[in-house]
């Protein structure tokens, strides 16, 4: 019996070894966007050797002279293409559409006033991309809800003020975005294309908005909420409090809020780990990024970034990396910051173009 | 079984769970199945039609009824999200119904719609002349509406002649007389139909005169031809239509290209020297005059008075103004950069230093403009890093230190790519979508008092300038667009122009020209000095080969264009344009009667604008002087990419993207 069970050990040992030895094998492919460059860098990362590269830059837009700002990004359903969002047009942005791995551009569809955040739902097969109006007037945006496939515009739902994020359930049921100027976190019922529930978001101690629809924006919003992401399996979703430094947990249930995360100076985006243990956000204010452990409720980390202005997270299937985009200042090179959630910290930067913000995880590769 | 054994079973095991869950996943595909009843649609315009859609088991059994559905094309057949279609246009569509099997599998099908047509039920013609003349071409208009008045293309329409000897129709919907008589033209569509009786009169004309005064035409001068058909009486033809021709007697220049151009109402430019034929017919009756045109002669040399090099950053536009101190500055703004703006004094070209650097929280400072009084500077902001953007107000008195005097940002984050000085107010363009009006009487507290934004679907902006209360924007597709913002005598508008019809905060629009390209850039209005015409020039900006920001040269598109409106602001017509091939415009200025072009790749172009224009001036001898700024050490090394022309005193400056700033003398 004993020299079977140390058969047994040792095989283990060798199969964990060699799945630890795979997974630091492993290359980790993304895209990000350099919002001032109007480029969008193909990078990777050698996790066996830390190294990083640029894969391929993809220059887009169509006014070489002007800044059109490339904001939001993700890869379809399919993970045969990318979507970028295109905040400045004539005067509405645009959905940019390219085959992933070729970069090859496919085809563009004009979206509303500086469309951001966008994500694919997995029940309807459409885009939902936020416009965020960032440099409009003070009045309800929309959601602008795409047919990737013919890359045409199916229907718009008219939302709050400022509208950013927009990530989907896993069941592509529900999308989730935040309406920054009246302090709210949105449900869209992704079927139904119609918003099916609002929440204030606003601190207990300065609520003063509305707990019904607002459509006119809180005079002085407390949160200012810039960021939503629902947890991979519980029915949780996180919102990034920008304003009141925060990260608020909403039971999806009860549609309540269940934890208020108090934490480093401006969150901005967030993301949950896939294995959903993990939650890492990016600290715009200070410059520096905090891993949370949902289970303890507790920062686990803060991890200085490589310069200021961290802006978007995503994080490696196996949960192991998180990559946060950081933007710099005036003609500072953007990055990309690798940090290694066992480890907690940053094992590698990667300079990209200036002010680099929308990053997402594209695929790994052995 | 041993360890190994063991391992090896479960190995297989998992294996065959594998393949089984990947059999039932097959399995599963073909499980469901996605009805959508009706499966297609033919429909007439404001049909309304219910949509139902179910998910069903291989048995056939309803498994699941809700289902989303959409149009792929809403403006011409809209569907609610439960399936209620309304047909809005006609053509051929399609809608896309989408929903989830029990199995989470994502089904969707397409449901054709055809939008049938609506019939043609009402043509008319419309001015119609009372009489034609024999041996004349005349254009017949048509209007052509459905039963849903739609407008509809009159090529949908057929003619007839009730007798083909007297009047026929060609393929391009003109009408010619052939000999006197009365004929009967029946227009047809369908079951409509429109009829037209007219007489075919003999030709009157007896003889026909030809003047013109071209007395020492030069190549680019606009000759008028006037012709007058006269009757044996004397008396004029009042009636008959005129068509001008022309013939060239070519010089010693083997196959060279179009050597003139004649208008229909006899405007005649060359663009080469030597004899020229114009010929004038009224029906069968016909006069002749020959003419002897010269080249224009204007070339003159630029010589190069100094040089700034920038080859850090890419240069944008320049400003050059005489300081309080009575010296002369400059300041230019940077490109994808660190949002700096240099300062130089430009007193003595020959030593152009930078004499202060402002830098603010920018990767672009496109635009730079000094107030006339030379006290104030207002800068632009691109990629700022808060994406407030908006400008900077500087005080530039002491332009070897500049001070930020106040940065303005309310309603301004989305970018301000241009901006003008006028009258103690800025004009800022606005997130390309409008332009605000900033009062900065007080420097240190502006505030926004008005703003313009064009209602046109799509709309955007690219630049304004302003002159004597009227802002002249530039606007891409939606062409340029005069607004009053406080309009004075002084101002150069067409006759018609009341003045002072708006202000500051109430800008109230004159009149636009938008042209097909779309790519309206820039805009100077323009008097001229020898005619008095008054012109709006509008500049162009493309690339239709793409932008390299380092490595190689540009080769952008565009060209400048006149506009003349011509009794008043609801009469626009573009009459001439300055193309140098090959090459894209970019800023320029209009002094005297000479224009000053930045031409991206072609480098600075001075052109004489004077007298009438017609044409393309390039073709035309125009052209005074040339000058292709490069540098061996240029940001992308000699590549002409000139941005931004000022003519200021004796010099003209000029900024270059790749090379920095220029002066240059014109040499006699």
């Amino acid at each position: 019996m004993i020299p079977r069970i140390k058969h047994f050990l040792l095989f283990a040992s060798l199969w964990i070894a060699a799945a630890v030895q795979h997974a630091a094998a492993q290359t980790h492919h993304l895209y990000v966007a350099a919002e001032s460059e109007d480029k969008v860098y193909q990078i990777s990362f050698d996790a066996q050797t830390r190294e990083t590269a640029v894969r391929d830059v993809i220059t887009v837009g169509q006014y070489p002279t002007e800044n059109e700002g490339p904001h939001g990004i993700n890869i379809g359903l399919n993970g045969k293409y990318w979507y970028l969002s295109i905040a400045h047009g004539n005067p509405y942005g645009w959905l940019y559409k390219f085959r992933t791995g070729t970069n090859e551009f496919i085809a563009r569809t004009e979206l509303g006033m500086f469309p951001a955040s966008l994500e694919a739902s997995a029940a309807t097969g459409l885009l939902y991309v936020v416009n965020f109006n960032l440099h409009g007037d003070m009045e309800p945006s929309m959601v602008s809800v795409v047919d990737p496939g013919a890359m045409t515009v199916v229907a718009e739902i008219t939302t709050g003020i400022m509208p950013h994020g927009s990530r989907i359930s896993c069941d592509g049921r529900h999308q989730y975005h935040v309406s920054m100027m009246t302090d709210e976190l949105i449900e869209v019922n992704t079927a139904a294309m119609k918003i099916s529930r609002r929440l204030s978001v606003t601190p207990p101690r300065s609520r003063t908005a509305p707990s019904g629809p607002s459509e006119t924006p809180v005079k002085s919003p407390a949160a200012k909420p810039t960021w939503a992401d629902p947890h991979p399996a519980a029915k949780l979703v996180y919102v990034a409090n920008n304003k009141s430094n925060e990260v608020v947990e909403v039971d999806t249930d009860s549609w309540s809020v269940r934890r208020r995360f108090k934490t480093g100076s401006g969150p901005y985006n967030l993301e949950v780990s896939p294995n959903g243990k993990w939650m890492v956000v990016s600290y715009k204010g200070e410059g520096s990024t905090g891993v949370w452990n949902l289970q303890t409720g507790r920062e686990a980390a803060k991890i200085a970034n490589s310069r200021s202005i961290p802006h978007g997270v995503t994080i490696s299937p196996d949960s192991r990396y998180a990559f946060v985009s950081v933007e710099g200042i005036g003609g500072e090179a953007g990055s990309v910051d690798v940090i290694d959630l066992e480890q907690m910290e940053r094992v590698a930067v990667l300079e990209v173009g200036k002010q680099a913000g929308g990053i997402i995880y594209w695929k790994t590769t052995d | 079984m041993n360890i190994i054994q063991r391992l090896l079973f479960l190995c297989l095991f998992g294996a065959l769970l594998t393949i089984t869950a990947a059999a039932a996943h097959a399995q599963a595909t073909d499980d469901y199945r996605l009805v959508v009843t009706p499966e297609a649609l033919t429909l007439e315009i404001d049909d309304r039609v219910q949509l139902s859609g179910h998910i069903e088991d291989r048995d056939g059994a309803v498994v699941r009824d809700s289902v989303l559905f959409y149009s792929y094309n809403r403006e011409s057949v809209s569907v609610s999200s439960n399936g209620l279609v309304k047909a809005l246009k006609p053509g051929t569509f399609q809608l896309r119904a989408v929903a989830a099997a029990p199995n989470e599998e994502r089904l969707s099908v397409t449901i054709p719609v055809e939008v049938t047509r609506p019939p043609i039920t009402d043509i008319t013609f419309t001015d119609t002349p009372g009489h034609l003349y024999e041996g004349t071409r005349n254009a017949i208009d048509l209007v052509v509406t459905d039963a849903k008045g739609f407008r509809r293309d009159p090529s949908e329409v057929t003619f007839v002649s009730s007798d083909s000897s007297i009047a026929s129709m060609d393929d391009w919907g003109r009408l010619y007389a052939l000999k006197a008589g009365t004929v009967r033209l029946t227009a047809r569509a369908g079951e409509a139909a429109a009829s037209w009786e007219v007489e075919v009169r003999p030709n009157p004309t007896a003889m026909l005169e030809l003047t013109h005064h071209a007395n020492d035409a030069r190549t680019g001068d606009v000759i008028r031809f006037i012709a007058r058909p006269r009757k044996a009486s004397g008396d004029i033809v009042q009636d008959i239509p005129i068509d001008f021709s022309f013939t060239a007697h070519p010089g010693n220049e083997p196959a060279e290209g179009a050597r003139a151009q004649i208008a229909e109402d006899g405007r005649f430019v060359a663009n080469k020297a030597g004899l020229y034929t114009v010929v004038a017919r009224a029906g069968n009756v016909a006069a002749e005059q020959t003419i002897r045109v010269d080249a224009r002669n204007i070339q003159k040399d630029l010589r190069i008075a100094g040089h700034g090099l920038v080859n850090e950053v890419h240069t944008s536009d320049l400003w050059v103004w005489e300081g309080i101190d009575g010296r002369d500055y400059a300041v230019t703004g940077t490109w994808g950069g660190n949002g700096e703006a240099y300062f130089w004094d430009v007193t003595n070209p020959s030593r152009m230093t930078i004499i202060d650097t402002v830098t603010v929280d920018a990767r672009t400072v496109n635009d730079v403009k000094i107030s006339d009084d030379g006290r104030i500077g207002v800068i632009t902001r691109e990629g700022a890093s808060d994406r407030k953007n908006g400008i900077v107000i500087l005080d530039v008195r002491d332009p070897h230190n500049v001070e930020v005097i106040t940065e303005y940002t309310d309603g301004l984050t989305g970018g301000v790519h241009n901006a003008f000085i006028y009258e103690d107010h800025v004009f800022a363009v606005n997130n390309g979508r409008r332009y605000d009006i900033i009062d900065i009487s007080n420097p240190r507290q502006p505030e926004t008092v008005g703003r313009f934004e064009l209602d046109t679907p799509g709309h955007a902006i690219h630049d304004v300038w302003v002159e004597n209360g009227i802002a002249y924007s530039s606007n891409w597709d939606d062409g340029v667009v005069a607004v009053d913002v406080g309009s004075t005598p002084a101002a150069d508008s067409p006759e018609h122009h009341d003045i002072g019809a708006g202000s500051f905060s109430n800008p109230v629009k004159l009149g636009s020209y938008a042209y097909p390209n779309g790519w309206n850039h820039a805009a100077f209005p323009f008097k001229s000095r020898s005619t008095g015409d008054f012109y709006v020039v509008a500049g162009d900006e493309a690339f239709p080969n793409g932008l390299y920001v380092k490595d190689k040269p540009t080769v952008p598109a565009g060209w400048i264009h006149f506009i003349k409106f011509e009794g008043g602001w609801d009469n626009p017509r573009e009459v001439a344009r300055y193309q140098v091939p090959e090459a894209g415009t970019h800023n320029f200025w209009v002094k005297g009667d000479k224009l000053y072009v930045a031409y991206y790749n072609a480098g600075l172009r001075v052109v004489d604008i004077s007298g009438e224009l017609m044409g393309n001036l390039y073709e035309q001898g125009r052209e005074i002087a040339r000058f292709l700024p490069t540098h061996h050490n240029g940001r992308i090394p000699n590549a002409p990419m000139s941005w931004g022309p000022q003519p200021h005193k004796e010099h003209i400056f000029v900024s270059d993207w790749n090379s920095g700033i220029w002066a240059l003398e014109i040499q006699d």
